[in-house]
């Protein structure tokens, strides 16, 4: 697997934002998969040296910027699922697919729940279930990626593997 | 076997400071943000930096919106196009005649208004802006428009389509700004009902697209059905703009209240542009009825000439 550049880590964060920034609306906000946070646990997988902790608050400061939220709150939600993925990155280079995209899902929601903890903090209803559609989705869209041949952490998994 | 506990990992793995390290200074400042920015509010001319260096970066994201719409406008076929100048001729047709009846009502009104001393009423001057898209955040019902502070928008006004009140500019951005949809829980909207002009508050309920009269007393005079328009007390909104209509009362015994439930007029899921006004309402507005007749005639005139 050929190393990465820290060229493509901000390409593919870059386009994750571009992404986010799509104008959704209605259906389309409802299921859109949390884009920015996916790229962001693709590379902490797959260079965790070139993508870490930092860098997973940099995007949420983004996120939140331009949705114009509460500063800070996607970046404390980013932050903690980006800590969970460092913390585990060596077991996780031994999951199979499934487990990976198990375990790919579970940090979606870790982030989504933090995100509705500050929303309560700040004062909004409890949204019904349809709230954690876009950690479905995101892990619909990480299987379809991952099912496209490309190799979370081929880093990590050994030189026989290519 | 040499058993390594976390504390003696080989040096080559580490990278800097540890996760747990990182994770508690990341996580304290964004706190920290969080909390000035929700209490304190100094962070409103960041924001505002920020939001105007990734503007380029919206333009693009939305752009290949806007080139579909383009295109299909283009492509709209000659059917729709006349069957649409059909419906805007009798439309305009019905309106024609509607409008010859308004000089004369014009008259009589500004007569009867001179008669109860009461002060002459504005004409708003507004601005069409584009919206360009309906937020990101499904808790918020909010709205980026196309203009911003380098067009003359403020934080506060009025935001209207040819149906109703759509809200209220909450933050002005450079070339956008944020729009608050009346039905958002941080809005309220000063209401009289149109039927007996009784006066109340709406609210906006959040999640669903509807409005909640809440405070009045089980007794009150609303029918389902009934419009509210807006009163004018707020000097946010000009009165009279159509709010929402009625759509469910439940009087409960428990309560002393009755519980309104209101659907908005506008929506902004049907049209594109909407209307900013660009002038907010005289300041004082519903002074303590005729101390002092001349003043208020004075006061009047300058407001007109404004």
């Amino acid at each position: 697997m050929r190393p990465v550049s820290i060229g493509q880590v901000y390409l593919g964060l870059f386009a994750g934002m571009m992404l986010h920034l799509l104008p959704w609306a209605g259906f389309g906000l409802l299921i859109r998969p949390d884009f920015v946070l996916l790229v962001l646990l693709y590379w902490l997988m797959r260079a965790p040296h070139l993508c870490n902790i930092g860098t997973a608050w940099l995007m949420g400061m983004l996120v939140d910027i331009a949705g114009g939220d509460l500063f800070g709150q996607h970046a404390l939600a980013f932050v903690v699922a980006a800590f969970i993925a460092v913390t585990y990155l060596r077991r996780s280079t031994l999951f199979t697919r499934w487990q990976q995209a198990a375990y790919v899902l579970l940090l979606l929601l870790v982030s989504q729940v933090v995100l509705l903890v500050l929303k309560l903090f700040s004062g909004s209803d409890l949204p019904d279930w349809s709230y954690f559609v876009p950690s479905i989705s995101g892990i619909l869209l990480w299987q379809l990626v991952i099912f496209s041949k490309v190799k979370v952490t081929g880093e990590h998994q050994g030189l026989g593997n290519e | 076997m040499v058993q390594l506990s976390p504390q003696q990992q080989p040096n080559f793995f580490l990278r800097g400071p540890s996760p747990l390290a990182r994770l508690t200074f990341f996580a304290a400042t964004s706190l920290v943000l969080m909390a000035v920015d929700a209490r304190l509010h100094y962070l409103l001319e960041v924001r505002q930096g920020f939001v105007a260096i990734l503007h380029p970066l919206e333009i693009i994201a939305t752009s290949p919106l806007r080139l579909y719409r383009q295109i299909d406008e283009h492509f709209s076929s000659q059917g729709a196009l006349l069957r649409e100048t059909r419906q805007l001729r009798e439309q305009n047709m019905r309106l024609a005649t509607e409008l010859q009846q308004l000089p004369t009502l014009q008259v009589e009104n500004e007569h009867l208004r001179q008669l109860l001393e009461a002060r002459q009423l504005l004409d708003q001057p507004a601005r069409a802006a584009e919206i360009v898209h309906a937020g990101r955040d499904p808790f918020v019902q909010k709205i980026i428009v196309n203009l911003g502070s380098q067009q003359g928008v403020t934080a506060g006004q009025a935001v209207v389509d040819g149906l109703g009140v759509i809200g209220q500019v909450t933050r002005a951005y450079p070339f956008s700004s944020e729009v608050t949809l009346i039905t958002d829980r941080e809005l309220a909207v000063p209401v009289q009902v149109e039927r007996n002009g009784l006066r109340a508050i709406a609210f906006g309920h959040g999640r669903d697209n509807r409005l909640d009269v809440p405070y009045l007393p089980v007794n009150v005079d609303i029918k389902e059905g009934d419009r509210l328009v807006t009163s004018g007390i707020d000097g946010t909104y000009p009165t009279g703009l159509a709010v929402a209509t009625v759509s469910r009362i439940e009087r409960n015994v428990d309560s002393p209240f009755a519980q309104i439930i209101c659907t908005p007029v506008a929506g902004t899921d049907r049209h594109r542009q909407v209307l900013i006004l660009t002038t907010s309402a005289p300041d004082v507005d519903y002074a303590p009825p005729a101390e002092n007749p001349e003043q208020k005639k004075h006061q009047g005139s300058r407001h007109a000439a404004r």
